[in-house]
């Protein structure tokens, strides 16, 4: 495998131009421990009518991604300049405030993971729908009250003229995470951003939801950005997945073959750690060690001390993205020394004699 | 560096726990604005300790009962003099030394009732908790300064002490539901019962786990409950069922020129000066001490 | 809704018998009688000093001396004021309206400029505007009612003579002026006396706002309205203000004491003809009987207060309101 000089990002799903494109997204957080580098060089596109995955465990600057692209990161945070986030001709990172309030809601909208907090209680849920609505379509009252009534039922939500008048503590947390869609639907935009839109729900909810949000984009033609820590939804709903580690990406691929052929260790240790039904397993598999303080990124690769494949070089130098596939990348040495992955070892976090699972 | 040593692995020698006194101050030293009250603070009761040797007359002397009367502010007399010939400045001084120690006793007090009453109606539980209680909110429903008129109206004349006595009376209503509350909440608290379990007796659990609990509601309710006592005594001195004269207590003092407010000027301006002062710089470290406490 | 409210009102009667118990204990624990200067006074005549006797009943057993004090005063008979030679119901009655006015006024006014001043706070959080508004609520909870008064008096009637002195009306003229006339005339009477104490208690409010507006800020759902495209502004009237508003509805309640508290002074200094004035008068005299009657009165308006934002607060909050 050939070693590529250069970051190779530009995986062009489709004729046209891409919907969202990020190139080189990095926000850092000052802070009184020091500057951390949640996000550090980020780089992706998503298309129009895509759903797009980024895997990755907390802390691995995946929200903070999100965050980014609809520029709510406050202080201490900041999105360093030379960052670039193009969406529909514009740049969102150097965007107006104004400009950028129009987008949010409108054009670009996000779902939550905890439906439980993230409805005002002291409003009901249709005039929070509608709410959306008399913002940017300058709808009267009347209007915007049916339009969310209207988006509502699309959610599936029972009874949605009644449901609408009731407060959010009256309602389930499905209802509320449908209210929640609702609203980031309302205006039709062109990507809805999912952070872990089902993690705070019931296993069967779950479900419902996902599918929901499937059938939502089928209809509407919506791009998708779904962020999860869960394979399982990444399965599911996504076609291409983005696996980020310690504020960067390290693997990028078509579901399938991510699943068929991951190349990045980290993403091996996120798949095997991953219970299989039918297979007896005494104990769940972990990948031993943490990841390291955003404050205080390691030189070389920062899955180093973790990985079971590791050498003198990784230590040394940060891996590029390397193209591994079709359209399929990894930031990882092994794609210019593949034999390496013959020996594996115990990471240097067990060998230190700590740290173990 | 391969592998950094996660923290639970490691072993880290205990460090000594510090007092909760030492955590309100350590905290509060933190804030400038904290740093300034206290130091201002402590000026003030200095200037009350050490009154008999900074203040340039004695507060009740009438040297001069002609010539001295109702001067204003000069090089002489900084803050002027009174209708009965008496030096302002010194009597202000003094004002402070009496206002403090009022404050203090009268709120001594009322810690003391409020944490008796609260800790008896906690651990009692049940319908003496209630009645106690219901009690508590009858208190709590009166005006602290409609009690007092009701109480001190009654009596023809009292001393300072009993002054101090009924002040301190009608200030333990807020603590005492503090109290209770922390004592209903430990009762029921887990680790009590764990205590209980391993054999601990009664007073042990109250000693270990109760008192450093109250500390903080204790200490913010002294530091504010001296606010309000300075400023209610102030309040009935300047009503005339306060400080018995010739006392110099601020409230006093703008008295005596309460007749003339608009030329005996300098009779209500000083003293209110330092009571704000004083009672700012006391709210100030109230609330930074509520606040450091808060972050438990 | 119903239940809570009758479970409300049945506490708050409760409360205000116990006041009236310690009532009656702080007048017979007293040394030697507070009625002494009434009884001992010759120019009292027999019949009042006799319906003194019966009604507090010295002579009697305790125990029958405090059913009839309850008895009298759950049918409205506080007593005699010997030195407004009328009954204490009478005198507190009629000078009861003006105290009230004086603190709907302020009630009202504290809070709309203590809202004000919160959201100016917020709105601008960390900059230098925050710090010094938060210097000015500090000195105003800081300062005594009755030195405020004072130097709102000095400045404003004595060295700027833009207000007149005291009183509610001016007591030559008022009665030969027209209706309008009439109007300004209260009016310009009631400005120094109400604006003092709305200033006064307006410190507490703003502080009170501001904490529960940061309380708010970090919620979840204003992160949703971010979401939606709003302004900060209109994030902090529209969804922050509304949640934060709640918990000042308890202090509704809770500021009835200091508001009672400052209109007593308030009203002596600016000779305002509320209860305040009479009972604060009434300790010159010794009129003792006016004095419970005021304790009584004042404890029960303190009791409504606190009833009243209970209930507002059931109203308001839509997870309490009945679901």
């Amino acid at each position: 495998m050939k070693r590529s000089a250069t970051l190779t990002i530009d995986v062009d799903h489709s004729m046209t131009q891409p919907l969202l494109s990020i190139r080189d997204l990095r926000t850092y957080f000052y802070t009184e421990a020091g500057v951390a580098r949640s996000v550090d060089g980020v780089s992706f596109d998503i298309g129009a009518g895509e759903t797009v995955g980024i895997v990755g465990e907390s802390g691995c600057g995946k929200s903070v991604t999100a965050l980014s692209i609809l520029r709510l990161i406050q202080p201490p945070g900041r999105i360093e300049s030379g960052s670039r986030i193009e969406f529909e001709g514009k740049d969102l990172v150097t965007l107006g405030d104004t400009e950028m309030r129009h987008v949010r809601g409108n054009r670009i909208s996000m779902i939550f993971q905890e439906p439980m907090s993230a409805l005002n209680p002291v409003f009901t849920v249709g005039d929070q729908v509608a709410e959306v609505a008399r913002i940017h379509a300058g709808l009267s009252r009347r209007k915007a009250w049916d339009r969310a009534v209207e988006t509502l039922a699309l959610t599936g939500m029972p009874a949605p003229e009644e449901r609408a008048k009731q407060y959010p503590h009256q309602l389930s947390g499905g209802m509320r995470q449908r209210v929640l869609i609702a609203m980031a639907l309302i205006m039709k935009p062109a990507l809805v951003i999912a952070d872990e839109p089902t993690t705070a729900l019931d296993v069967t909810i779950q479900a419902q939801i996902l599918d929901l949000l499937m059938h939502l984009q089928k209809e509407f033609g919506t791009s998708i950005l779904m962020i999860t820590h869960d394979l399982g939804v990444i399965a599911e709903t996504t076609s291409r997945v983005i696996v980020m580690y310690a504020g960067e990406i390290v693997e990028e691929a078509a579901v399938d073959e991510l699943f068929a052929k991951p190349h990045h260790p980290y993403t091996e240790g996120l798949m095997h750690s991953m219970p299989h039904i039918g297979h007896d397993q005494e104990r769940l598999n972990v990948i031993p060690g943490t990841v390291p303080a955003p404050t205080n990124w390691p030189q070389g690769c920062r899955f180093f001390d973790r990985c079971p494949y590791s050498w003198d070089l990784p230590e040394r130098e940060h891996p590029p993205l390397y193209d591994v596939g079709a359209n399929h990348t990894s930031r990882c040495h092994l794609a210019i020394e593949p034999a390496r992955r013959n020996n594996p070892h115990p990471p240097l976090v067990v060998v230190e004699g700590v740290g173990a699972a | 560096m391969p592998g950094q040593i996660p923290e639970s692995a490691a072993t880290s020698a205990p460090r000594p726990r510090e007092s909760a006194f030492a955590i309100g101050l350590r905290r509060i030293l933190r804030k400038p604005s904290s740093r300034i009250a206290l130091v201002v603070l402590v000026v003030i009761v200095l200037v009350g300790l050490l009154a008999p040797m900074i203040a340039p007359y004695d507060p009740a002397a009438q040297p001069d009962i002609v010539g001295l009367k109702s001067l204003p502010p000069s090089l002489a007399h900084p803050f002027g003099t009174d209708p009965y010939s008496r030096d302002v400045l010194s009597r202000v001084i003094y004002g402070a030394r009496l206002s403090l120690t009022i404050g203090l006793l009268a709120t001594l007090v009322s810690l003391t009732l409020g944490v008796a009453y609260g800790a008896i109606a906690g651990y009692a539980g049940g319908l003496v908790d209630s009645v106690m209680m219901r009690v508590l909110d009858a208190f709590l429903a009166i005006p602290r300064l409609l009690l007092l008129l009701g109480i001190l109206v009654a009596w023809p004349q009292f001393s300072i002490g009993a002054l101090i006595l009924f002040l301190g009376l009608t200030g333990w209503f807020g603590l005492s539901r503090l109290v209770r509350g922390q004592v209903l909440a430990l009762k029921h608290a887990e680790f009590v019962a764990a205590a209980h379990a391993l054999g601990a007796s009664r007073r042990r659990i109250l000693a270990r786990h109760l008192l450093p609990n109250l500390i903080s509601p204790i200490v913010v309710a002294a530091t504010l409950g001296i606010a309000h006592v300075i400023v209610l005594e102030a309040g009935l001195s300047y009503l005339g069922i306060g400080a018995p004269p010739p006392l110099a207590s601020w409230g006093n003092i703008i008295l005596d020129g309460a007749d003339q407010v608009a030329t005996l000027w300098w009779l209500s301006l000083f003293p209110g000066l330092f009571m704000v002062l004083t009672v700012m710089t006391l709210n100030v470290l109230g609330e930074a001490l509520r606040d450091a406490y808060d972050r438990r | 809704m119903v239940g809570y409210i009758g479970r409300r009102l049945a506490q708050a009667a409760v409360i205000v018998a116990f006041v009236a118990a310690i009532t009656f204990a702080l007048i017979h624990l007293a040394p030697g009688d507070p009625f002494s200067a009434v009884m001992d006074n010759q120019n009292v005549s027999e019949t009042v000093r006799q319906t003194l006797r019966a009604q507090y009943g010295f002579d009697r057993p305790l125990p029958e001396q405090f059913v009839r004090y309850i008895g009298q005063l759950a049918k409205g008979d506080l007593g005699w004021s010997f030195s407004h030679d009328r009954t204490v119901l009478e005198v507190l009655g009629s000078a009861l309206p003006n105290t009230i006015l004086l603190m709907g006024v302020a009630l009202v006014g504290s809070f709309v400029l203590g809202i004000f001043i919160a959201l100016i706070q917020v709105a601008k959080r960390g900059t230098a505007t925050d710090h010094a508004l938060s210097g000015v609520t500090l000195l105003l909870l800081s300062m005594p009612d009755f030195w405020l008064a004072i130097l709102a008096l000095l400045a404003f009637t004595y060295w700027l003579p833009i207000f007149p002195v005291g009183g509610a009306v001016d007591p030559v003229m008022h009665e030969y002026m027209g209706l309008g006339a009439r109007v300004f005339d209260r009016l310009r009477h009631l400005v120094l006396p109400a604006a003092t104490l709305t200033v006064l208690a307006a410190g507490v409010v703003a502080r009170y706002q501001r904490g529960a507006l940061l309380d708010v800020l970090p919620a979840d759902y204003i992160r949703t309205a971010r979401l939606k495209g709003l302004t900060e502004r209109e994030i902090l009237r529209r969804h922050a203000l509304r949640n934060a508003l709640l918990p000042i509805i308890s202090l509704i309640g809770l500021s009835f004491p200091a508001l009672l508290t400052g209109a007593f002074f308030i009203e002596k200094i600016f000779a305002w003809p509320g209860m305040g004035l009479a009972v604060l008068n009434a300790i010159g005299t010794r009129d003792y009987p006016l004095v419970v009657g005021g304790v009584i009165i004042g404890s029960i308006m303190v009791t409504l207060g606190s009833l009243i934002a209970d209930l507002l607060y059931a109203w308001a909050d839509p997870r309490v309101r009945g679901h």
